[in-house]
Parts: structure tokens; C-alpha cells; sequence
């Protein structure tokens, strides 16, 4: 923070505010009843009206005041969040950012009628039925009432740190329950007789009550129901009213937590649908992965030692697995359109900054990839779109003086190919300037001036380090981030990255991104005193290598397999094992697209199916390795990288051809 | 006052990492090395919460957990004891047996200062 | 660079390696394993040449002997492996270091510290903070994310015969 000039550390501080409050508006635009952003976007507003008060930005905060208290009632349950609401606001933060920059705002007057559609919106909003509420949604406490087991305390459990727990989730009001007390000749002293009827205010979620209790959940009487929402300012419309103020208040069986109210009849589309948290999710796929890797440790054994009764149960577990592993796949899959639906914006305000005429076309967007996957490529696609908007495409009079449209377009498409998902950014505009990448790399040293580069890798110059053909980085592009960034992403989710240009015609980048992150059905295999995976996919067939091919190829890399020369790599060579040659080496042949290559390998163990984990950013850039995997005995394994050991192999093939 | 906790175990790299996590949080942390040990220092002194782990020579952790509780010096007082993943079975003898809580091996240290701060209060 | 507290203090773990005490911030330490079998990565750098399995997490584990130009040595009942998560490049990464013995958790003072001298150092100097006095022993206060950061920069290749 600038000591010296506190105003201008709000300025930029203001503007990251505004930043936020502007993701989280149009993120809510796909998604109106997500309360967390409107949490967000209710803090952010709130944060900027204090601290504006505080530097002496007094319309700011003014404005912004009656921005938040919009939202205060959206916050609240009072009045559902609609788009137009949301529009209203996101067009207040143009205004909003002016004031802040002490900029001309048009004067009160603009300000006035932002403010008029505001209370539109409101009361538009206020007359619209409240959408049903998600099931995650806390309301304003809960009741808790809970009986221990009288010899709880023996055992070292003290529910006064209990109570001291519910304390901390909130104000609490407690009474205790004095109706078991026996007798005083019954009573004995040590044991726990009373129960506690605990009204708790907070936000937090049952799970939070739950957690308390975790240690006598399974023996003590426990029941948790949340607690009326303030009817009186829900609208009144009983067709549609939901059931946000009729708590539940039947007392569950014993260690049973009554969920929140169910959503009512009246909202039939919310009842096919179960909002689940993401770490829910992500725990869920730890558990499958964990299961398939105690499966096929499993599997090892029942073929080893297991007579007929223990294969034929160990085969059915293997089915039962496979397709609990498939189903996890679909349920973490969600369609790009939430991802595409956030650069409309983006180049909105791109062509505005840059006084150009751009167009966003979107195709696929219905294609689905992995909820990870999407959120990590956010920031690559927009550096990329930043880049088509900014230095490929050109002003309308370039544009029309090439004959091209005055309008520029981006288009950003998305489809399932295979295994992989393909994500292309494809940009009429100039196109990549060959000549000015080639010097640039010479500039910095990262090729020789005479080197005889393929297209292609000149093209994947740009995502060298340190590398950028901008003549100066405009604030647009410029971040910190830059395309090397961007490659590391994609190749951090095990994805490639192309490039292709046409001079004066426009560019064209694709993403491929595997679709299955997690699992992989492998061929394991032993080479030296490692073991090591190759992805199933990827092989064709596996040989063995007699004696005489083997000592007939050695010292060349060409190797005949049944009549046909294939390249071959001896992986105890490739991986200095320093160990000798199994006797009777087995050779599997792999393909990526139409190349191959035979990998020498000491013994091929069998069929694997395993959990991919990535390797750490310390071996990231090991070449022949794109992840490793736990085997069931908990040993490591690295996965080898097809790709790159098949083009290991073939520059020595060419040479060998042009020979 | 400072809490007292004693950690019982024979491994000594678990021990020491027991010991860092919960010294680095402010608590005095007493080592033994098996439930004899554990049993002895306990006698001993004056602790506000026990970690055991259950599997340790000359006397395993359930047994110290028994032979803890039948004493009414030790009534009371919280036990928590180590666990594997998935050991349901062990989990119900245990707490039969009077232990007051559990974690599960591996963990963080983090999760055993969360469970200190359970079970002693802040 | 070193996170002395205001009163000139540091927490630190104190471990042997090749005969000498090497300490790291105690703060940094995320558990302290028995040895267990590692997996080697053919063509990594030397320093952290094989992986291990850390709780479902395939961690590098290094061998500070080789960043300090020790001989290896062969591994005792008093080995241990010391789980470490440093901020590299504003990623998080955890990383095993192998340690002869592991001593205790003391704390450093900022007073009894020396640079490295520039010369008749044995190690290379910008693998070390400093050298602080302690109880007659001289404990070394290693680089360590400048030591895991050049090698990342250094990355790695295969290597054909």
C-alpha cells in the first residue's frame, strides 16, 4: 500500500473491487440463485462504499449505497435476483468506475437514471415469484436439540466445550433440559443427564452443527432443523410461494439431522435437479480412485493365489468399478457455455478499448468437459482472445482497405474428438507475422540465425518464456501472464497446444485436452528395476523380441516387425538403468496419429487401470513422463509420454531415410 | 495455564511430529513410547488430553485406553487415539474401550491442533 | 530474506546431513517420515532424482548432499524423510528432503548469524543464508528455494545411448 498517496492505493484497490463485482455480475447472469455471488458481489459493493466514504469519495460511496442496498434485499431472500436487476448493475459499474477515476460521469443526471432503473428493477423483482431455494442455502440459523449418553463424560467428553463450539458458529441462546433427571438416591454424579435445547444464529451450514458432534454422533439423541426465515417480507403470491419460512420441525430419529425443506411442488424444474458442493464432487472422485486402485490390487491377487469363487466376485467388482468410474466421469462434466458465456463481455469491452468492430461467435458450447478443466482454462482463453483482439485483428479501415469485412471476428468453438476435447480460438485478422517472430526469437537468443525451422515450430516460439512480439505489452494482453503461461496450463492438465497461420488471413490456436483426467486404463511394464505405465490407448501391439532381432538391430534404430521397419527405443538405454537385459525383451509398439515407435522393455506386467497424479512442478519439464501413478501396493509409477518418446525416435528415422 | 498433552507412540518420527504440531500451538507435550510407558507418565503427572496410537509393543493402545478408564484419576480426561482410514471396527473397540475421540493417520498437522482446540477449548 | 521474527528469533528444525547440522524453518515442515521405497525418475537432476508416495501425492525427494557436494551415504535406522512445502514461483510445492538424523525444533538468533564467507567455504555460497552459532555447533541455514529454483529452471532431458 502507497503511503505516501492513500488515494491513489484506493484508486487501484477501488478498481480491483469493481473487477470482482463485475465477474461475479456476470457470472450470476448464468446463474441467478447462486448465493455465494451474490454474497460476492454484496461484499464488494459493500467494501467500496466504506472505504470510498473513507478517502473523501463521497458520490462514489453514495451511489454505490444504493447499489448494495439493492442487493441487501437480494442477499436477504426479500427479493430474488433477476437479470435486469443484474443488467442495472453492471451498467452502474461504467458509472461507478468514472466517479472513481474522477472522471466525467455525465453529471448527477446519469447518475439519477441508473439509479431510477435500479429501483425498476426492484420492484419488478419484488413482484417476480422467488425462485426455489437451493438446498444449500442456511437461512438464519438453526435448532438444535441433543441428548448425550450418560456416560459420555467418563470418557473424556465435555459438553460444555460443545456448547462452547455451537458458540462459536454463532449467538446462541440456550436452555438446558432437565426432564431425565432421575432421582437424587438414582443420580449418579458422573454421568451426563442433562440434554440442551440450543438455538443458534449463523450462516453456516448443518454440516457445520454436525461437526461438533463428531465424536458421540453415533451414540446421542441429535436433531437439527433450521429456523424460520422472517415471513413478513417474502411477497406474498401462493401459487408460487416458496417454502423458505416453514421449517421442518419434526425431531429426527437419534443422530439424524433433518435436511432444509425440500423445494416445493410449484418449482417442478428444481425437483429434477440436486445442487451438490464441488468438494462433495471432488471427494467423491478421490474415493473412486482410491476403489480403483484397491481393485486392481485385487484383481492382482485373485488371479495369483484366489481359486474360482474369488475371480469370478474379483470380475464383477472389476465391472461394478469401471462403471462407477465412468458415471463419476459424466457427473463432473459440465458444458463450456458457462466458460464461452464469460468472454462475451470480454470482447464486448476489447473492441470497445480498442476502437475496433469485433464479433464473438461461439460453436459447441453444449460440449462438455471436466468442471476443472474449465475453471483452469479461463485465463489461458483469455489471454489468447486478448491477443486475437489486440494484435490480430485490424482497425476497420485496414480491414476494409484488404477487402475484408469491416468487422472482425473471434471464433471460439469447442467439440469431443476421441478421448479429447478440442477448443479452437480462430481470429479473421492479420494473422501471425512469421518474420517478426523469427527475429524476435533470434533477438532473445532462443534460436540460432541460421537455424532451419519446420511452420510449426516457428509458430510454437511464442510460447517460449520471456517471449513477445508486441512492441510494447499494452494493457490489454499484459498481465503477467503471457503465452507461456498459457502453454504450462494446458500442458498442466496433460493438453497440447497448436498453432496455425495464414499471412493476412487470420490465426488459429487449438487446445486439445484429454477427457479423461483422472483415470487410465495402462499396460504396465517393467524396465530395469522400475516400473512404468503406458497408456493403453496408445499401444498396438505387443511382441516378443527374439535374440537374433535383438542382436541384429543393435546400434540401429530401425527394427523389423513383422515385415515392417519401425522405429524402436531401448528403454533401458532412454532410462540409464544401468541394469542388463532381462533375457526375452518384449518389444510394444505405440502410436500417436500415424507415428510409431517399439519400446524395448524388460517384462510387460499386464493391464493396469490407475489414478493419474501429476508430477510435481520439480519434475514437470523430465522429458518421457506425463504423470505417475500409485499401484496397489503403493509403489510409484511414472506414466510415460507417447508423444514425446515417438518423436524421440523419429528425427534418427529420417536421418536414417535421407541416408 | 498452559495445556498439558501426552502423546503416546513408538514411533519416533510420529511422536516428533506430533510434539511440533502441538508445541507450535502453544501446548506442553510429554512422549512415551508404548502404553506401559504411557500408562507409567500418566499415573505420573497431570495431563489435559492423551493421544495414543493403538498398535505398539508391550502394551497396545487399546489396552492403555482400558486400564486408563478403570482408574478414576482419569476420568475425564479426553483420549484421543490414531486410526487408519476405514478401520470401523477398531473405531468401535476403541471408543468401547473409553477413548473420547479419533484421528485418522496420515494427517496434517493442522487436523490434530483442530482436535486439540475441540476437545480443551480455547 | 530470512523471517526473523521483530525479536531477531527464528523456529527452526535442526537435522544431520554428512556430518554437518543443517536447520530449515520449523514453519515450513509438514511431516517427518521413516524412510520408504522411492521411485526413480530417469533424467531428473541429480538433487531430487526419485519420487516418493506421500499420502496418495507423488512428491520429489531430494538429497541435499549432492547441492552441497557431500558423498552419499549409506542409509541408517536414524534416516528420516523431512516433508517440506515451499512457495516456488507462487506455486506450492512439496518437496521430501532425506536427512542422516533429524535433531530437534530450536530456535536460531538472529545475533549469533554470519553471512558465508566469501571464500574457504566448502559449498557453493549462494546455496546458503547464513551460518548461525549455536551451543558450540555451527548450524547451516540452507537456500532452499533458491536451491529447487534453479533447478526447475534447468528442467531436464531424456537421454539416448
Amino acid at each position: 500500500m502507497s503511503a505516501t498517496d492513500p488515494i491513489a492505493a484506493f484508486r487501484i484497490e477501488g478498481g480491483e473491487l469493481l473487477d470482482e463485482v463485475e465477474q461475479a455480475l456476470l457470472d450470476m447472469g448464468h446463474r441467478l440463485d447462486d448465493m455465494d455471488l451474490v454474497n460476492a458481489v454484496f461484499r464488494g459493493l459493500h467494501t467500496l462504499k466504506g472505504s470510498g466514504a473513507m478517502f473523501g469519495f463521497d458520490a462514489l460511496a453514495q451511489f454505490t449505497h444504493h447499489c448494495e442496498s439493492a442487493f441487501d434485499k437480494v442477499r436477504k431472500g426479500v427479493v430474488p435476483a433477476t437479470s435486469q436487476l443484474v443488467a442495472v448493475i453492471l451498467s452502474a459499474q461504467d458509472h461507478m468506475r468514472a466517479l472513481l477515476d474522477g472522471r466525467a460521469t455525465g453529471g448527477e443526471a446519469a447518475g439519477d437514471d441508473i439509479l431510477a432503473a435500479l429501483e425498476a428493477a426492484i420492484a419488478e423483482a419484488a413482484g417476480a415469484p422467488p425462485a426455489a431455494p437451493a438446498a444449500k442455502v442456511a437461512g438464519q440459523g438453526w435448532h438444535v436439540v441433543f441428548r448425550l449418553p450418560a456416560d459420555c463424560m467418563a470418557n473424556g467428553t465435555n459438553p460444555l466445550m460443545l456448547l462452547d463450539e455451537l458458540r462459536d458458529l454463532g449467538p446462541c441462546r440456550i436452555v438446558a433440559l432437565t426432564d431425565r433427571l432421575p432421582t437424587l438416591e438414582e443420580l449418579t454424579p458422573t454421568h451426563c443427564h442433562i440434554g440442551w435445547d440450543v438455538t443458534v444464529e449463523t450462516d453456516e451450514p448443518a454440516s457445520a452443527v454436525e461437526d461438533v458432534f463428531i465424536f458421540v454422533m453415533d451414540d446421542m439423541e441429535l436433531a437439527i432443523t433450521p429456523l424460520a426465515v422472517d415471513a413478513a417480507e417474502a411477497p406474498a403470491d401462493p401459487a408460487n410461494t416458496a417454502p423458505v419460512a416453514a421449517p421442518a420441525t419434526a425431531p429426527a430419529a437419534p443422530a439424524a439431522a433433518a435436511p432444509p425443506p425440500p423445494a416445493p411442488p410449484a418449482a417442478a424444474k428444481a425437483a429434477e435437479h440436486v445442487r451438490v458442493p464441488a468438494e462433495r464432487l471432488d471427494e467423491l472422485m478421490d474415493r473412486v480412485g482410491e476403489l480403483v486402485i484397491a481393485q486392481s490390487r485385487l484383481s492382482q491377487i485373485a488371479h495369483q493365489d484366489g481359486g474360482l469363487a474369488l475371480r469370478s466376485v474379483s470380475e464383477e467388482i472389476e465391472r461394478l468399478a469401471g462403471e462407477l468410474r465412468d458415471t463419476m466421469m459424466v457427473l463432473r462434466m459440465m458444458p463450456v457455455a458457462s466458460l464461452f458465456g464469460r468472454f462475451r463481455r470480454l470482447v464486448h469491452d476489447l473492441a470497445r478499448d480498442t476502437g475496433k468492430a469485433i464479433d464473438l461467435v461461439t460453436t459447441g458450447e453444449t460440449t462438455e468437459v471436466d468442471k476443472t478443466v474449465i475453471e483452469r482454462l479461463f485465463d489461458p482463453l483469455v489471454h489468447i482472445i486478448r491477443n486475437s483482439c489486440d494484435h490480430g485483428l485490424e482497425k476497420a479501415e485496414d480491414r476494409v482497405a484488404a477487402g475484408k469485412s469491416a468487422t472482425g471476428t473471434v471464433h471460439l468453438s469447442a467439440h469431443q474428438a476421441g478421448g479429447e476435447v478440442l477448443i479452437t480460438i480462430r481470429d479473421d485478422g492479420r494473422g501471425i507475422d512469421r518474420a517478426r517472430v523469427r527475429a524476435k526469437a533470434e533477438a532473445n537468443g532462443l534460436i540460432q540465425p541460421d537455424q532451419l525451422l519446420a511452420d510449426q515450430e516457428l509458430l510454437q516460439l511464442i510460447f517460449a518464456p520471456g517471449f513477445s512480439t508486441a512492441a510494447q505489452v499494452t494493457n490489454l494482453s499484459g498481465r503477467g501472464v503471457g503465452m507461456d503461461v498459457v502453454k504450462r496450463t494446458i500442458e498442466s492438465l496433460r493438453g497440447t497446444i497448436e498453432v496455425a497461420s495464414i499471412d493476412g488471413g487470420g490465426s488459429t490456436i487449438t487446445l486439445r485436452i484429454p477427457l479423461t483426467l483422472a483415470i487410465i486404463d495402462g499396460l504396465l511394464v517393467r524396465v530395469g528395476s522400475g516400473d512404468y505405465v503406458i497408456p493403453l490407448s496408445a499401444v498396438e501391439e505387443c511382441l516378443e523380441l527374439s535374440g537374433e532381432e535383438d542382436l541384429r538391430s543393435q546400434g540401429r534404430s530401425l527394427i523389423t516387425l513383422r515385415d515392417r521397419l519401425v522405429p524402436f527405443l531401448r528403454l533401458r538405454d532412454v532410462f540409464a538403468t544401468g541394469t542388463p537385459a532381462d533375457p526375452h525383451q518384449k518389444i510394444v509398439v505405440v502410436a500417436t496419429g500415424n507415428d510409431r515407435v517399439g519400446l524395448v522393455v524388460d517384462q510387460i506386467i499386464g493391464n493396469h487401470q490407475t489414478v493419474i497424479k501429476s508430477m510435481s512442478p520439480l519434475h514437470r519439464h523430465v522429458g518421457s513422463f506425463t504423470g505417475a501413478t500409485i499401484l496397489g501396493d503403493g509403489s510409484v509409477a511414472l506414466i510415460l509420454d507417447i508423444a514425446q518418446l515417438v518423436a524421440l525416435a523419429q528425427p534418427r528415422e529420417e536421418r536414417l531415410r535421407a541416408a | 495455564m498452559t495445556a498439558s498433552i501426552l502423546t503416546v507412540d513408538d514411533s519416533t518420527s510420529l511422536r516428533l511430529a506430533i510434539r511440533l504440531a502441538l508445541t507450535g500451538a502453544g501446548y506442553d507435550v510429554t512422549e512415551a513410547v508404548d502404553g506401559v510407558d504411557g500408562m507409567t507418565k500418566a499415573n505420573a503427572g497431570r495431563y489435559d488430553m492423551i493421544v495414543t496410537d493403538l498398535n505398539m509393543p508391550n502394551m497396545d493402545g487399546l489396552t492403555m485406553i482400558r486400564e486408563l478408564r478403570k482408574d478414576a484419576r482419569h476420568a475425564g480426561t479426553p483420549i484421543i487415539f490414531l486410526t487408519t482410514e476405514s478401520d470401523a471396527d477398531i473405531k468401535a473397540q476403541a471408543r468401547a474401550a473409553g477413548a473420547t475421540g479419533w484421528l485418522v493417520k496420515p494427517f496434517v498437522p493442522d487436523q490434530l491442533i483442530k482436535i486439540a482446540r475441540k476437545v480443551l477449548g480455547k | 530474506m530470512t523471517a526473523w521474527t521483530d525479536d531477531g528469533e527464528l523456529e527452526v528444525l535442526t537435522f544431520g546431513l554428512g556430518g554437518e547440522t543443517f536447520a530449515l524453518e520449523a514453519v515450513l515442515v509438514r511431516e517427518i517420515l521413516d524412510l520408504m521405497p522411492e521411485t526413480q525418475v530417469p533424467g531428473a537432476d541429480r538433487l531430487a532424482a526419485s519420487v516418493i508416495n506421500f499420502r496418495g501425492r507423488i512428491i520429489p525427494l531430494a538429497d541435499l548432499r549432492i547441492a552441497f557436494g557431500m558423498t552419499p551415504q549409506e542409509d541408517t535406522t536414524d534416516s528420516r524423510i523431512v516433508v517440506i512445502e515451499l512457495m516456488l514461483d507462487d506455486e506450492p510445492v512439496l518437496i521430501g528432503l532425506k536427512t542422516d538424523r533429524v535433531n530437534e525444533v530450536a530456535t536460531l538468533l538472529r545475533d549469533a548469524a554470519e553471512a558465508p564467507p566469501a571464500i574457504g567455504m566448502r559449498w557453493p555460497r549462494d546455496h546458503i543464508r547464513c551460518l548461525v552459532r549455536q551451543g558450540g555447533d555451527l548450524i547451516v541455514l540452507p537456500d532452499l528455494p533458491a536451491l529447487f529454483t534453479t533447478l526447475i529452471a534447468r528442467g531436464g532431458e531424456p537421454t539416448i545411448h
